[in-house]
Formats: structure tokens, sequence, C-alpha cells
């Protein structure tokens, strides 16, 4: 281990050089090193997988020029990525992670281990088709089955917020309410390898906002500790209702940080759930990650047209906001959800979430399925969506999940 | 918004071109926005890439369809596809090629700039790589960017990468490039056959997407489709073999990852190398293998 660096979470020097603010032009990949950089992590263990090998390769070059003294661990796979991390967060070290689609589903079996030992490792994930058949585009089938695992998960809309996330991620896992993993989708391609402007803070800024990790519990061979050991079930069934608390604690968290940092940095994400246009909108789309750009585009042009449409960025899926989508829609009449995986029989995750939320509501909710295996969701399909729920407004709703865009299924 | 469509070779850095060009334009101050699209290509297959300018904050994050400009780098792309598909009726297409605006032939007459990038790179760089100097072209035929914020990204982006002198040297090549390219006319009325893409129905597409050889109204698709796919095209330097040199080891026979070399009696005491140019991709691995020198990578003149 490096000579610098916070001895079993007691805090210490920082590992990185001092950088400067600055506005650059990066990939999603690059954000997310970046940001990895500024919140001064103090070990970092991934295995490469297309489209998150960047992330890994960036974050190594920080090492390699010694832009950082953390410690970069080579491992042989993504499930020795994630034992790594997570026995060096429970040392104390700040620790960060990078995954994607297959590598995601390899490290599914520590990641309840992570947030069982309550243990706030942060991890991009480039959301990626899952095998078979074999694509590397974008899809939320490869984290949107790691829904029960207790760790907090959210999708970023651009790079900027990637890199936002990344170091807001460390504030709400580490506050001491809360103590859970965070994995962030960025969707493969469309932000991974896509460039564009990004502002970065200083460290120093990042530092101020930001403090050291304080761990509560530390392996320390000066002061024995045993962690996640043979549990009978006399105790199990309180340890998942903490976590069970821990993930509603971070509700309000997320609101304090995302509040924080719009105070700090001028960015302000409106915490679990961004409203667009929502005012007087008789039918809302809530979406996820980058198509919720292309359909902000969408909403301003239909509200030239005089149609009163908004839209819902569902940015974090676990916490789910439920009682904030409850009072954000109470005025909709048609609710429009976006998924971009299959619960197979059923329909969207997010929808599925979204129904159970709404439950009461006299209302429909709709479901589209778009851009699945990574096909471009292209305006023309949200405009779709649109005019579906602009029917179904006037009595003619004809399915309630809709494969947008699909050969042989009608819409 | 401006929306510009690279036309490449996976290996030419049409990306990298694409990247430096929306960071040229937001050294001016405006957004950019460069991504490729990425399908299962490998060195030579033909790649697109992309960039986006506008004055305002870009949301949209679709594919582009219909460009402003389409930018090839490799003219063999000319021949094998219309590039011009989907290009604004006011759009400009910008060729790196040895031939006049007027001596190409597309499928419509648009406005058309040419330069020589392959040259300019081998006087200036002493390599083929035309991404830098094309985006002097770039700058030229469009007026989107200038081209002293063009040299500012190709140092910021390429010296970063290659250190600061090749940086200076790729800069150096875009100025050239701006300075003799020819901006005028091309010629239409080119026909491309259509190639119609399969594309099945749910209950046309067999189970789980498994495929032995199948006959599709676009040709066959699955297992033994390349014998109508060629891929020779993909070549930019093409290997010739010296009979006299070759030994006869099957060095080349083992390391081509194409499996395009064959082992052919001609009557001498060893069997000797013979490319199969329909499939040979020109990746080079065979020359750089030969243990007597006796393949030579030249470059291909296309028609």
């Amino acid at each position: 281990m490096p000579d610098k660096g916070h001895k079993y979470g007691e805090g210490g020097e920082s590992m990185i050089q001092k950088l400067e603010a600055k506005k650059m032009v990066i990939t999603g990949d690059h954000a997310a090193a970046y940001a990895a950089l500024l919140a001064d992590v103090e070990v970092v263990a991934a295995y490469p997988i297309t489209p998150q090998t960047l992330i890994v390769e960036d974050f190594a070059t920080f090492v390699d020029d010694g832009i950082t003294d953390a410690e970069f661990i080579m491992v042989e796979s993504e499930h020795s990525a994630m034992s790594a991390v997570i026995g060096s967060e429970a040392a104390g070290a700040r620790s960060f992670t990078a995954t994607s689609s297959q590598g995601l589903a390899l490290m599914h079996e520590m990641l309840p281990i992570a947030s069982g030992l309550h243990l706030p490792i942060v991890m991009p994930v480039v959301n990626r088709t899952v095998a078979a058949p074999i694509g590397i585009w974008c899809e939320y089938n490869d984290m949107m089955p790691q829904r029960d695992t207790g760790w907090m998960q959210m999708y970023s809309e651009d790079n900027q917020e990637v890199l936002d996330m990344v170091i807001m991620g460390y504030k709400i896992a580490e506050n001491h309410d809360v103590l859970l993993p965070i994995m962030m989708g960025l969707d493969a391609f469309i932000l991974s390898h896509t460039v564009e402007p990004v502002e970065a803070p200083s460290s120093d800024e990042v530092a101020d906002f930001l403090p050291p990790y304080k761990p509560i519990a530390v392996l320390d061979p000066d002061n024995p500790m045993a962690i996640g050991t043979f549990t009978p079930p006399e105790y199990i069934q309180e340890l998942r209702y903490q976590t069970h608390r821990c993930m509603k604690n971070a509700r309000k968290v997320i609101y304090d940080v995302t509040k924080e940092f719009a105070s700090k940095f001028g960015r302000n994400y409106h915490g679990l759930i961004e409203e667009y246009e929502t005012d007087d909108a008789e039918v809302i789309l809530i979406t996820m990650g980058t198509v919720t750009g292309t359909a902000r585009d969408v909403v301003d042009a239909y509200r030239k047209q005089g149609k009163k449409v908004g839209l819902i960025k569902l940015r974090f899926f676990r916490p789910f906001p439920a009682e904030e989508l409850r009072k954000a829609l109470q005025n909709a009449e048609v609710i429009g959800v976006f998924d971009r995986a299959v619960s197979y029989g059923v329909g969207g995750p997010a929808w599925i979430d979204v129904k159970s939320a709404l439950y009461g509501f006299d209302k429909p909710v709709l479901n589209f399925l778009a851009g699945i295996g990574g096909r471009d969701i292209v305006r023309g399909d949200v405009e779709k969506m649109f005019d579906i729920m602009l029917d179904a407004k006037n009595g003619k709703a004809k399915k309630e999940i809709v494969w947008i865009n699909t050969r042989g299924v009608e819409e | 918004m401006y929306e510009f469509r690279f036309h490449g070779r996976g290996g030419q850095g049409g990306r990298m071109a694409a990247e430096a060009l929306a960071l040229a334009a937001f050294l001016e101050g405006k957004y950019a926005v460069s991504f490729p699209f990425f399908g299962a290509e490998r060195r030579g297959a033909p790649v697109r890439a992309f960039t986006r300018i506008d004055d305002k904050k870009i949301r949209t994050k679709t594919q582009i369809y219909e460009p402003d400009a389409v930018i090839v780098l490799d003219e063999s792309l000319l021949e094998t596809e219309d590039v011009l598909e989907g290009l604004k009726d006011d759009g400009v297409i910008i060729i790196n090629t040895q031939r006049k605006p007027e001596e190409i032939e597309l499928s419509r007459e648009v406005r058309c700039a040419t330069v020589d990038a392959t040259s300019i790179a081998l006087d200036v760089l002493g390599k083929a790589i035309t991404n830098t100097a094309i985006l002097g072209a770039i700058a030229k035929a469009t007026g989107e960017v200038g081209i002293d914020s063009i040299e500012k990204a190709i140092i910021e982006k390429f010296g970063a990468r290659l250190g600061k002198e090749a940086g200076e040297k790729n800069a150096k090549a875009a100025r050239v490039a701006y300075e003799s390219t020819v901006v005028g006319k091309s010629k239409g009325g080119k026909q491309f056959e259509p190639k119609p893409q399969w594309l099945p129905t749910v209950d046309e597409l067999p189970l789980g997407g498994s495929i032995g050889t199948m006959e599709t109204y676009a040709g066959l698709v699955g297992i033994g489709s390349f014998i109508e796919n060629k891929t020779g095209g993909w070549r930019v330097f093409m290997p010739v073999v010296n009979d006299d040199k070759c030994i006869g080891c099957k060095i080349c026979w083992f390391y081509c990852p194409e499996a395009a070399i064959k082992m052919v009696d001609k009557g001498a005491k060893t069997k000797k190398a013979v490319i199969n140019y329909d499939y040979c991709k020109g990746c080079g691995i065979c020359a750089n293998e030969c243990p007597t020198k006796a393949i030579s990578m030249e470059r291909e003149v296309k028609a």
C-alpha cells in the first residue's frame, strides 16, 4: 500500500496532485475516471470490458502519470474486482470500480456482500446488452436485475451528470444514515464513447464538498473486528431491516446532497427525479438516461404546437421515488413510462415499479419499450410515445405495453 | 445546429478527427458533441463517426441521419456505398482524393471539396494517416470552424497522445490541406445497386437468432455468407509476394487472421505464398512476419 492515504479510515494526506477547475471535451468514460480522481479515491480495482474499458485505462494512466498515488489493483475478473474493493473499503479506503453487462453479472454474487457490510463503494456501470445474443450496445438489462442487491442505482443523462454523480455518489453513500454502495448507469456509447463539454471543479472545491471517508467499522489488525460472519436467523431479519431503513434514509440524503452541490457548483439535479414542463401537463412521459435529452427537445416542439406534454426524468431507481412520483403525477391524465429493459412476460422494470407506486390512481399508465439492444431511439420514436399518450387521453388507448419500432409487433 | 458525418475505415482515425473537430468548435465558444458508430468493426472495415456543433447546449442523443457535411477519408468507399445518403441538398462533401471535384462521380451533383490528404500526410508526417489533414479541408469547405481553432485542437488532442512535436506536425498537415483544398461541384448520376438489409419480423427471425446458412431477400446471412460479402475492398495497402524470396516457410499462412493466404505449388522447390485479394484486408501482418522480407505492402491505387 502507498505511504500516503488514510490509515484504516483515520484520515490522512490527499492521494492526488492539486487539480485546477477546467472545462474539457471528454467522453462519459473519461468523466467517470476523472471524477474518481477528483473524489480522491485510494483504491481502484477493475477489470476491462467494452464499453467500460476507457474508465479503467484512464484511471490507470492517472496512476502511471503520478497524478494520484491511489493503489491500482490488477485483477483477473469482475468478481475479483468487486472482492478487492470490498476488502479495501472495509479497511477504510475510499474505493472505486466500474463495469458493464456480463461483468456486472459476474459481480452479482459479491454485490449483496458490499451492501450487507455497508461499504459505500461507488461504481459506474456502462449499460450494455447482456448475452445471449452478444451485443455491446446500450440496454438496461444488465443493471435492472441488480435492483434487489441493496445497492442504490441511478442513470445519467449526459457526461456532466456522470462526473457530478460520482462525486455526489461518495457523499451520499458515505453518509452515516445511508452507508450503502451505489452504481450509476451511463449509456453504452451514447455517453461512454461520446465527447461533449464537461466542467470539472478543482480538487480543492471537491475536497471542500466531500470530506474524507469516515467508516464505522474498519478492518484493523490493531483493533480486530469480525465482519460478515456466520449469522443465525435470530439476527438476520433485523440486519435486513437496517439495510431497508438505510435505503429509505437515502432519499432525504440525496435531496440534501444535490441541494448542497447545486449551491456550491451551480448545477441542480433536483434529487431523485427531475420534472420538465410538468406544471400543467396533461400527459407525462417518464424517461431514464440519455433518451431524456432527446425527449426534452420533443417536449419543447410539442409545447410550441400547444400540446400540453411534459416529462419526468427518473434519476434514481433505488431508492425508488414513489412519493415524489405520486405528487408529480397527480394532475396528469395519462402517464407513460420508458423502459430500456424487459422483465420477460410482464413489461418494463421501471413501469412495474411506477405502476405499483401509483396504485389507486385511476388513469392509464402506459409502457414504452424502446432502444433495446442499443437500437437508436430517434426523435420520431419519442414523438410516437407522446402521440400514443395523447390518443389515450382521448380514450383511444390500444395497448398498455407498447414495443416501439419492433418489426412484426403492433404498436 | 450543423452536423457532420465521417466515412472511413477502422484504423484511419475518423473518430479522432470527429472529436478534434468538436474540440475546435468548443475552443471557439460553441457547444459540440462527437461520437462514433460502433459496429463489430475491425481495422479496415468501413466505419462512421459524427460531430454536432451548435451555439447552445445539444440535448438530443440520436445518431445523425441528415448531415450538413459528409467527409470521406477513404476514396474507395465512394465505390461501395452512396456516401451522400441523407446529405442535405445544400450540404457539402469533402473527399480525400487526388482528383478534382468535377472528376468525382456521385449519386447526385453536390457541392464538393477535394484534397489529397494522403499525399499531404505522407509528405508532412511520413505516414498515410489522413485524419488531421482532412480537418483543414473541413475548415475550408464548411467555414463552420476556423483553421486556427483546428490547429489548436489538433495540438491539444494529438499532442497529448503523441507528444508536442507530433501534435505540431499534424497541425501543419491540416494547414497545408486547408490551403490546397479545391471547392467545386461533383458530377451526379452514379447509380448504386440498392443493397437491401435483411430486416425480419419477430416471426421471421429464428428462435434465439440461431441460424445456419439462410437465403434471404438481402442475400445470404449466417454461416458461409462471406461467399458473397468480399472484404478485399477494405484494403488501402496490398501485400505483394516476391516468389524469388519466398522460402515456403508458411509463417504468413499461419499468421494471416483472415486465412487469405494459400501455399501453392508453382513447380519450385517449395510452395509459394499466394494472397487471396478477394478477402485480404491489407492488415500487413504477413509482411511484418515474413522472415525473408518476401512480402511488401504497396499502396493500392483504385480507379
